[in-house]
């Protein structure tokens, strides 16, 4: 995938670039999956990851 | 005034001082929980918390009040608990009558961490206090299951990293997604008090992160004086637990507390009040108790670990694929 869009669009990236890009998108994926699960009040994602929230010991709920 | 007269008067005054501070002294306070302060656990089910007032001769004190006042734990300095609003709040005060010197009551302990315990001794005319404290840890399980999902959050890392490290990126993608327990549910909803039985039992209208007043009369006899026991037990009643209780206590036709309503949710208060030669006045109310978004802050910590977790994964796993290709 990553040598296919390298040669549509006519670029070529290191590779230490390319694991930082990779890496980023990753973390912040990661991130965003991890806020929505733990953090997110939205009642349909806390109310159903509640008990889990409250057995991890450091994630503050209500 | 000759200075031997002035010494006098002087040791007269100090001694007089001293005295009433000796006579407070010569109270004893002691508490207990039940059980015992290393077995505590948070959240799991209600403590006894026990006082025994004696005087110097070791006798339980016959008459007297003592007025109680629980604070919850303080913040830790770097992570929260999962109750972060109940950290440093008051979580009850009440004033309880002693019998045969003892003043007991129930207490669901929410939080890990140090309690502190004020207790105000008012007998025979003088006042002592005293402060206690004591530590309830966090359970075993919940430690576990952090400790486990963070070794899984940098093994995610670890993987991604290796395989992020000079070859495709297609199947860094199937790592993305990961599997979450799914539990039980709580919902919280801000509802209007619904009185059931006798309305003589006052509750404040709840929010977590502020205690709330309680407040029991004796409404039926019309003789706000008339001495008898109160009965009175808050449920928690999604959790099935009782978070708070006072038994048989003696009362002057009312009694009033402030407690904490730690978790949204719906709640039972039950007070059955007994006056000799009356029937026993039982009321009850339900409440619904607002739940509160915890600070920002304690939710932002919290993330910004587990990210760093999967972070160092990353360059570890990064490290150990560049380390295993220049060894072959």
């Amino acid at each position: 995938m990553e040598r296919t869009i390298a040669s549509r669009l006519g670029i070529s990236v290191s590779e230490p670039v390319s694991f930082l890009i990779k890496s980023g998108i990753f973390l912040s994926v990661c991130g965003a999956t991890l806020f929505i699960a733990l953090a997110a009040s939205y009642p349909a994602v806390h109310d159903t990851l509640h008990n889990v929230r409250h057995a991890l010991a450091i994630v503050p709920c209500h | 005034m000759p200075l031997k007269k002035f010494f006098f008067s002087l040791l007269f005054v100090i001694a007089q001082f001293f005295g009433s501070a000796v006579f407070a002294d010569e109270l004893n306070i002691y508490f207990k929980t039940t059980p015992r302060s290393e077995l505590l656990r948070p959240f799991v089910d209600s403590t006894d918390l026990s006082l025994l007032i004696t005087g110097a001769d070791g006798r339980a004190l016959k008459q007297g009040t003592v007025t109680v006042r629980l604070d919850a734990p303080r913040s830790g300095r770097v992570f929260s608990t999962d109750y972060p609003l109940v950290e440093g709040t008051v979580l009850s005060e009440m004033q309880l009558p002693l019998r045969q010197g003892r003043a007991n009551w129930k207490q669901l302990l929410p939080i890990r961490g140090e309690y502190r315990l004020r207790v105000e001794v008012a007998a025979n005319g003088a006042e002592t206090s005293k402060v206690f404290t004591f530590y309830v840890r966090e359970s075993r399980q919940k430690w576990l299951a952090l400790a486990a999902l963070s070794a899984g959050l940098f093994i995610l890392g670890f993987v991604a990293g290796r395989i992020f490290t000079g070859v495709r990126a297609g199947t860094a993608m199937t790592m993305i997604g990961f599997a979450l327990l799914t539990s039980a549910t709580e919902i919280s909803h801000a509802q209007p008090d619904r009185p059931v039985g006798r309305g003589i039992l006052e509750v404040e209208s709840a929010i977590v992160g502020k205690p709330a007043f309680l407040r029991w009369r004796m409404a039926a006899t019309g003789n706000h004086g008339a001495r008898g026991t109160l009965t009175l037990t808050v449920t928690h009643l999604e959790k099935q637990k009782v978070v708070f209780g006072v038994e048989k206590i003696g009362v002057d036709g009312e009694w009033s507390s402030k407690f904490h309503f730690f978790d949204g949710g719906e709640y039972r208060v039950v007070a059955v009040g007994n006056v000799p030669g009356l029937a026993p006045v039982r009321s009850e109310h339900v409440i619904a108790v607002t739940g509160v978004e915890p600070p920002v802050r304690t939710m932002i910590t919290v993330l910004v670990y587990f990210v760093t977790l999967i972070a160092l994964g990353l360059g570890l796993g990064r490290w150990s694929k560049r380390l295993g290709r220049v060894e072959s």
